[in-house]
Order: structure tokens, then C-alpha cells, then sequence
């Protein structure tokens, strides 16, 4: 949040710790690096064990056919005069840059070619959600909820996820967090989970020398009220103090690693800085908006490469940053609502479709390769005659990964209805 | 009048146990009913809800926040002659706030004389008046329908040429019809530029049509997601519309205005809602006529029984809550298919006292909440340039949301980001030891407001009264008051309590 005074947006954050207190996991350590002066690490901290996850959320059906090339389809090639990129064996500029001999990523995702090339990052094609359903809002919902069409399914995968697991850090006050100003819908209903659109500016505003007064006086106002409020004000409460604890503007990256300095950036880089800090947040949503590409999209240049090659730039300085050393170890699942048409229509754009890619990184995520089960892009193997078919459903993805790589064996809580197959995502 | 309305307050009927339940105490009982998924149907009765404590909600509920003449006004002329009153919006003297709008010259110009603009100054200037309106406005129950159809219609003002032309957009879509007719309000948005362009419409050609704005159109302005039309029914309408835009830079005295181009039309037969009641054939018809097919679309819209359904149900909702009994949703659906849409007939079928009576609180958005703050406390506004950056901040700053369905209206996704709004309450109440105030632009006259108080509960009882209408929680303003009672005599421990009341629980809900 930023002010135009500065008198009291200085709000020295330091020996905040005292006033909001309830976080006896914290300890000063000597050893820690300068941007996270004083916070050590709990002895039956669990990291090693589990991943941190990180969701990553492409809000408004990306085009997975640009982020994923299948050069190897001509009729990729002829749904696509003017956006379809060039095949990988061709001698364009902008050519694909070749992944296994069929598909390819566009030059914008270049900076995933490491990540890629390490094993650490797989693409999951043809996958999605198998609703037909091409609106943003209830697509979106389905698959933050786990499941489509249950109006009595409040809560998000993720946020059941924590509900039905033991958290990482015992007595841990921060579990989930959405960077966000509304918590994402795949995070609602885990407990001690807060959206936090800027972790660094997570503190009370006004005079400095009534702060602690005014905040026990917040505590005790919410403390006469019921949930959802009560609980999320003193979790609040808690989690300002955590935060102070971690100098999110002074973070040093490892390895180099740079960070851009658009929001995209700014979220990947916040997240490793929890994830470093290893504080018991265990679950982490990004959304990155903008993919409702249905005009002037671009592919080589213009809107839609930009896009990408943030996304590219966001995730391969995170895997730079976080994948020198094993612990702590985290997966990164990167996916959209839906994909976009296979045609494109008349104003360079495309309109919504249905089959998708996913990107998924991790420590022990069996990448550097792109699974699938292809459809095909003839008129025949379309969904409806026009969309690239799901022929892996996202939650055999997630599922996977919640079972083996966060250690939660609970997937009939977390996928009502839904009986995942796992695809060999996880090593 | 509407019929529909029952007697207000039926005075001999007072149950005391119900009752309760009505007045701030009870509020929290609803709410904890509500938080554990417990409150399944709506209570039963309005007969016995205390007088004064319905009107008070009747204002809540139709404003930004109290204000002591609204008070009075809602005293002399009663919970119909409130709403009539409010709803009469146009005969409701607003020249106060006009003149503090008078030096925002953008706020009236058309699009040839916007475009060689900054961008930066027409979006700042739509948005410093709309939270100017929004605060100061006499005409509250209007400026919470623009509110209401801005999200209904929303544009996101940072895309392409809609940094140029929404505010025309506001101005003679939103603002012209928000308490008129919901056909004249659709007709309006469908020939809007801004809209138009925001949803792809004024590149979608005759041979490959852009499904954008179709589907919208159906999805979220009118017939809703469930409202049963097809994939088919996207692509036919997307057909009807080929050639509606928004006229370009290059058109002289007419950029930036509404065109429709016969070239990039369709001029085939169109079918909508094929194998349904609701079938209607769009003729084959010249390009040069090719524009009556989306007026067709649009009357056939309106005429759908989802339409009714749909808007019913989000208005019902604006104005009752997420949990508004089915059978008032019904109600206000069947008036909007008696009158044609005429919104002003829908609120008064939505705000029947009945209805307002049983209703349970309703979460504050952000904005709601910045708005409340500005209103009910004596405030001197000269910019609002932070305010828009803390808007932004908070989440909901007017015009920036990002996808075409607008703000959402949920408790859920509003509840998680408490510190935004215990930092409105901190930030607007503070002043540094320079004069400084902690929202620059913005300087709440706490002397004015406690003029001649000496004892806590004095100052609590003022507070009291003109953020709450005199309703505030007993047990939260025992708080307050033991907060400000360190020192009650300091300006700078009252502007704190007064912050923190802002922030309180009770205060985030109307």
C-alpha cells in the first residue's frame, strides 16, 4: 500500500514482533541471511518431506496451443494463418524452439528452456477441465472448487487440502496465502490462509506510537464477533507479526536470479522469499491475468508474447532462485480455465476453446517432457468440431501431487467425486 | 406507487424475542447463523421489527453511509416516502456537489475532444467525481445503482481506447438510465463504444466473427450462465452483431461514436434459441438493414424469461443479500416482466419492508467502506489522487477491475483483506505532528464533529449516531470507549477511536 506521507508510512517495521506476539516458532538466528534477520527454523519443521505448492492461475483461458506448439500438426498450420508459430525445423527467426520432435515452445518461453532441459519442469497437453463450459467464471470456479457443477461445494481443492492435513509447521500461523486482495477461490477454506497482495506492506497504518494499543484494541473488537471475521482478524493480527519478521524489499535471490518488476515478478519473487524463509506457509496462489486474447493476440510479438515471456521470465527466476539447493522443496502448477479455439477468427485473436497445457516444475516433478495423450487437430478429433479435446483431466495432475509430493492421502475430500489417475507427474 | 407494499410497521404485533434478532445484537446471532452454513430459510416475519432500527436499514441499505440529515429525512417521511423520495432522483437538489465537480472538464466531453487527452487525466478525473458522488451525493440511492450497473456493465478502464471513452460510457449509459428502464439500459450498453471495444465487438467481421461480446451479452448482462442458451446461440448472436463498433480515430468529428459498418456484416438468416419456447428467427436481411439483427437479439433478450430471472436475482441480492429468499427473487422477476424491465419497480418489489426486515447484514466492499468513512464523519475532501491509490490498494478501486463480470459481491471474496480496512480507518483519522493528514487531500474535522463533548460516552454517543444511526454494539462501543477513555481529553486518542470504529466488526457490515 503506498501513502503520501511518509511520516507514518515509514511505520519502522523492526520489533513489531512484540506488540502482535503469538509466534513462538520464531527465534533469532544467528546464521540466517540479512533479509531475514531474525527468523530460524522449528526442529520438527517438516520441510524435505512435503513441498511447498505454488498455484499458479492464467486468468482468462491462455492459448495453449501458443505456449505449447504442436509444429508437428499441419492442421495446427492451417487453423492458424497469421498466429500459428513457425515449425521448430524451419529456418524462421521465430521459429519453435523444439521440445521432443512434435511439440515446441514459442521463443517467449526461451527462459523455460533450463528449467526444462534440468528435468525439473514438464508440460501436460490436451488436459483440462472435461466440462464443456466456455465461461471464464464458472470454468474458473470449477476448477478452483475441484469440481464442476456442485453448488454445495464452497471451498477451493487447495484450501481442502489444508483442511485435511496435518500443517507443516506445527502451530504454524501462515499456511496458505493468495497474493491477492480476495482470496482466490482455490485456496477458500484452508485454515490460517490470508490473501496478501503485498507482503512487504502487511502492517497497520497511522501514528506509530499508538500502533500496538490500537492493534490489541482490533484484536479485542474481533474477538466479540464470529467467524469469518473473528478468525481471520486475529490471524491477521498474527501474521503481521510474521511478516515483519522477513525483509521482503531486501530479499537476495540465489544463483543470480532476477526477478522482473512487473506484479508477475513481484508475486513469484514474494512467494520465494516465503518459501525461503520456511515459516510454515505451505500453499501459495498467484493469478496472472490478461489471456482473453480474442483480438490481436499476437504469438511472436505483440500482447500474447509479452505475456508469455513474463510468465517465462517470473518462473525461471524462481526455478533459478529455489532449485540450486534441494530443501525446501516445492512444486509449481501453472494452468488456465480452458484453451482457446483452434481457428483463429478474423481479428487475430482467438476465441474460447476448451483442451488446454499445463506447466507443472518441481524438485521431484519427472519433467522435460510433454505429456499427453494427443487428441489430434483434425476437424473429426476436435471437442464440438472446434476446440482441442481434454484427454487428461487437471485433477489427475493435481491429485498426484497432492498424494505424493504434499503427503495427503485425502483426495476424496479434496476431488469430491473424482477418481484421479496418476500420470507419473512425480519422480 | 407499487402495491405491493405492505404496511410498514404494524404497531401492535411486537414480539420481543424477534424483535432482538433485528437490532444489532441480534445482527451477530444472523451472522453466526450465516457463517455456519445454519440459516437455511428466511425468518418469518417483519411485523415486529423495531420502527426506527427498519428505517435506519432502509437508509444503510440505499446509501453509502448515514448522515444526520438522512436521518431526519428518513424520520419525517417514513420507510415509503424515503424510497419514493430517493427513488425520485432527478428532484433531489445535488448543486453542492455539482459545483466541486464543476473544474473536471472531461467529466462532459465527447470522444473527439477526449482523444488527444492524457489518457491518465480522464480516468482520474471520472474516478475522483465518482467518489466524489459516491460520498457527498444527495441522490444516494442513485449513485449505489451506478454503483450496481458499472459492475453489471463493467468496462476496465485501462483497455485500449476505453481509457478514452468509458467515461462517455458512464456518463450516457450508466448514469442516464440507472434508475430507468433495464431496456433502455441494455440498448444504451449494446450500442456503447466503450463496450464495444472492451469486448472485441468493433473487429468482429463477417467471415470470422469474435464471440466476445455474444457471450457476455448472454452470460452476464442478461440472461445469466444458467440462463439455457447454447454454444450455437453464441455463435448465431456473435453473428447478428458483426459490424457494431465504435467509429475510429480516423473519423473526424465522429470518432470514438457508435458505427455500424454493413461491410463486415452478415447478412445470412440467423436461428436463437433454437428448440425452445423462446426459438426466434433473425432474418436474412441487406447489410444496409443488417442492423436490426442485434435489436432483434436484444428484444428477444429481453423478453426471456432468463433475463427476468437473472437480473432479478443479482439486484434482489445487491439490495437483500446473498441469502434473499427465492420467493423475493420471484417477485422482483415478475415485476420486471410486468414493466418491462422498469428498474425503479424492481427496487421497490426488492426493499418491500417485509423483505428489508428479514434480511441479515450485508459484508461492505471496500469501496462501500471508504465511502461510509467519508460520509458520515465531517470531511474535507480537496483531492482524491491517494484515495484512488488506496482504492487500488484495497482491491476496488471504480473501473479497474479486469475481467467483464465486474466486482464480485461476495462476502467470501471480501472478508480475507481486514487490514485494508482497519488502515482506511487508521489512515483517514491520522494526522502527523506537522498537520499533516494520513490520507493527503483528505482531512476529517474531528473538532467540528466533537464540538462541546467532554465525557467519553458523549463522544461515543456522537460516534455512535453518525456512523451507525445511533445503532452501534454495545459491546464494541464499550470498547471503543475504554480505548478512548486513556485519554479521552487528546485529539489525537479521539481520531484514533474514531479509526478504530471505522475498522471495527460491526461497522464492516450494512
Amino acid at each position: 500500500m503506498t501513502h503520501a506521507c511518509p511520516e507514518y508510512l515509514a511505520l519502522s517495521r523492526r520489533g513489531f514482533l512484540r506488540v502482535a506476539g503469538s509466534t513462538a516458532a520464531l527465534a533469532a538466528a544467528a546464521s540466517a541471511p540479512a533479509w531475514l534477520p531474525r527468523v530460524a527454523l522449528a526442529k520438527d519443521y517438516r520441510s524435505g518431506q512435503r513441498d511447498v505448492l505454488v498455484s499458479v492461475f492464467l486468468r482468462g483461458a491462455s492459448d495453449g496451443l501458443s505456449m505449447c506448439v504442436p509444429w508437428g500438426e499441419s492442421a495446427y498450420y492451417a487453423a492458424r494463418p497469421t498466429l500459428a508459430v513457425p515449425r521448430a525445423d524451419s529456418t524462421d527467426p521465430n521459429r519453435a524452439i523444439d521440445l521432443d520432435g512434435f511439440f515446441g515452445f514459442p521463443q517467449a518461453l526461451a527462459p523455460l528452456i533450463p528449467a526444462y532441459q534440468d528435468g525439473n519442469l514438464l508440460v501436460v497437453h490436451a488436459t483440462g477441465s472435461t466440462d464443456p463450459s466456455r465461461s471464464h467464471f464458472d470454468a474458473q470456479r470449477y476448477m478452483e472448487v475441484g469440481k464442476a457443477n456442485d453448488a454445495t461445494l464452497g471451498t477451493g481443492w487447495l484450501g481442502r487440502h489444508l483442511q485435511t492435513t496435518s500443517p507443516m509447521l506445527p502451530g504454524s500461523t501462515l499456511r496458505g496465502v493468495g497474493i491477492a486482495t480476495g482470496l482466490q477461490k482455490t485456496l477458500v477454506g484452508g485454515p490460517q490462509t490470508l490473501p496478501i497482495p503485498n507482503l512487504d506492506t502487511f502492517g497497520l497504518t497511522g501514528s506509530a506510537g499508538s500502533r500496538s494499543d490500537r492493534l490489541a484494541a482490533i484484536g479485542n473488537l474481533y474477538d466479540l464477533v464470529p467467524d469469518p471475521l473473528n478468525a481471520t482478524a486475529q490471524n491477521t493480527i498474527d501474521t503481521m507479526a510474521l511478516l515483519d519478521q522477513i525483509d521482503f524489499v531486501n530479499y537476495l535471490p540465489q544463483s543470480g536470479a532476477v526477478y522482473p518488476t512487473n506484479s508477475t515478478g513481484i508475486a513469484f519473487r514474494s512467494a520465494a522469499a516465503l518459501v525461503r524463509a520456511q515459516v510454515g506457509v505451505e500453499a501459495i496462489a498467484i493469478d496472472v491475468s490478461g489471456w482473453d486474447t480474442h483480438a490481436a493476440q499476437g504469438s511472436t510479438t505483440g500482447f500474447l508474447n509479452g505475456l508469455m515471456n513474463s510468465l517465462a521470465l517470473s518462473l525461471a527466476a524462481f526455478h533459478r532462485d529455489l532449485f540450486s539447493t534441494t530443501t525446501p522443496s516445492v512444486s509449481v502448477v501453472v494452468g488456465s480455465e480452458f484453451g482457446r479455439q483452434l481457428v483463429e477468427n478474423g481479428t487475430q485473436g482467438t476465441d474460447h476453446g476448451h483442451g488446454n497445457c499445463m506447466f507443472v516444475m518441481g524438485h521431484q516433478i519427472d519433467g522435460g517432457r510433454v505429456l499427453r495423450d494427443w487428441p489430434g487437430l483434425a476437424t473429426n478429433q476436435l471437442f464440438e468440431g472446434r476446440d482441442l479435446e481434454v484427454t487428461i483431466d487437471y485433477r489427475d495432475i493435481l491429485a498426484e501431487i497432492v498424494q505424493t509430493r504434499l503427503g495427503n492421502a485425502n483426495l476424496p475430500a479434496i476431488f469430491p467425486g473424482y477418481t484421479p489417475t496418476f500420470r507419473g507427474v512425480t519422480l | 406507487m407499487n402495491t405491493t407494499l405492505s404496511p410498514v410497521l404494524p404497531a401492535d404485533s411486537v414480539r420481543p424475542l424477534a424483535r432482538r434478532r433485528v437490532l444489532f445484537g441480534g445482527w451477530a446471532a444472523a451472522l453466526a447463523a450465516a457463517a455456519a452454513g445454519a440459516r437455511a430459510e428466511p425468518p418469518e416475519i417483519a411485523a415486529d421489527v423495531d420502527p426506527s432500527s427498519l428505517l435506519n436499514r432502509l437508509v444503510a441499505r440505499t446509501s453509502f453511509g448515514f448522515t444526520d440529515i438522512e436521518r431526519q429525512r428518513v424520520a419525517q417521511l417514513g420507510y415509503e416516502g424515503y424510497l419514493e423520495y430517493q427513488l425520485n432522483h432527478t428532484a433531489i437538489n445535488d448543486s453542492a456537489l455539482e459545483a466541486t465537480l464543476s473544474g473536471l472538464m472531461t467529466l462532459s466531453m465527447n470522444p473527439t475532444t477526449l482523444f488527444p487527452l492524457q489518457p491518465s487525466m480522464i480516468s482520474n478525473e471520472l474516478t475522483d467525481a465518482t467518489i466524489r458522488r459516491a460520498a457527498f451525493s444527495n441522490r444516494q440511492l442513485y449513485q449505489r445503482m451506478v454503483e450496481f450497473w458499472t459492475d453489471h456493465f463493467n468496462i476496465d478502464i485501462n483497455v485500449g481506447e476505453c481509457r478514452y471513452v468509458k467515461t462517455v460510457d458512464d456518463r450516457t449509459v450508466v448514469r442516464a438510465h440507472a434508475l430507468g428502464s433495464f431496456r433502455t439500459l441494455l440498448d444504451a450498453s449494446a450500442h456503447s463504444p466503450a463496450m464495444l471495444h472492451y469486448l472485441d465487438n468493433d473487429t468482429s467481421t463477417v467471415t470470422r466473427p469474435n464471440e466476445n461480446y455474444a457471450r457476455e451479452l448472454l452470460e452476464l448482462h442478461t440472461m445469466g450462465t444458467d440462463g439455457g442458451y447454447t454454444q450455437a446461440d453464441v455463435e448465431q448472436v456473435a453473428r447478428c452483431f458483426t459490424g457494431w463498433g465504435m467509429q475510429s480515430r480516423a473519423a473526424g468529428l465522429n470518432a470514438g461514436l457508435f458505427r455500424y459498418n454493413p461491410n463486415a456484416h452478415n447478412t445470412t438468416q440467423k436461428v436463437i434459441f433454437d428448440n425452445t419456447p423462446q426459438r426466434r428467427v433473425i432474418p436474412a436481411r441487406s447489410a444496409a438493414a443488417g442492423i436490426q439483427d442485434g435489436l432483434d437479439v436484444l428484444d428477444a433478450l429481453l423478453t426471456h424469461p432468463s433475463t427476468a430471472r437473472f437480473i432479478a436475482k443479482k439486484l434482489t441480492r445487491w439490495f437483500i443479500g446473498e441469502d434473499a429468499p427465492q420467493s423475493l427473487i420471484n417477485s422482483v422477476a415478475a415485476t420486471f416482466s410486468a414493466t418491462n424491465g422498469d428498474i425503479k419497480a424492481m427496487i421497490r418489489t426488492a426493499l418491500a419492508p417485509n423483505a428489508l426486515a428479514s434480511a441479515t447484514p450485508k459484508l461492505k466492499r471496500p469501496f462501500h467502506i471508504f465511502m461510509s468513512g467519508l460520509r458520515s464523519l465531517p470531511t474535507l475532501v480537496s483531492s482524491t489522487s491517494t484515495l484512488r491509490s488506496l482504492l487500488d490498494a484495497a482491491g476496488h478501486r471504480p473501473f479497474y477491475w479486469g475481467p467483464p463480470d465486474g466486482y464480485p459481491d461476495t462476502t467470501v471474496y471480501w472478508s480475507g483483506f481486514l487490514v485494508s480496512r482497519w488502515n482506511f480507518g487508521a489512515s483517514l483519522m491520522f494526522v502527523s505532528n506537522g498537520g499533516n493528514p494520513g490520507i493527503s487531500g483528505v482531512m476529517v474535522d474531528v473538532s467540528t464533529f466533537l464540538d462541546g463533548l467532554d465525557t467519553v460516552d458523549e463522544m461515543m454517543t456522537r460516534i455512535a449516531e453518525a456512523l451507525y444511526g445511533g445503532e452501534m454494539p454495545t459491546a464494541e462501543r464499550a470498547r471503543i470507549a475504554q480505548y478512548l477513555s486513556v485519554s479521552s481529553g487528546s485529539q489525537t486518542r479521539q481520531r484514533d477511536a474514531i479509526g478504530l470504529t471505522i475498522g471495527s466488526p460491526s461497522f464492516q457490515w450494512y
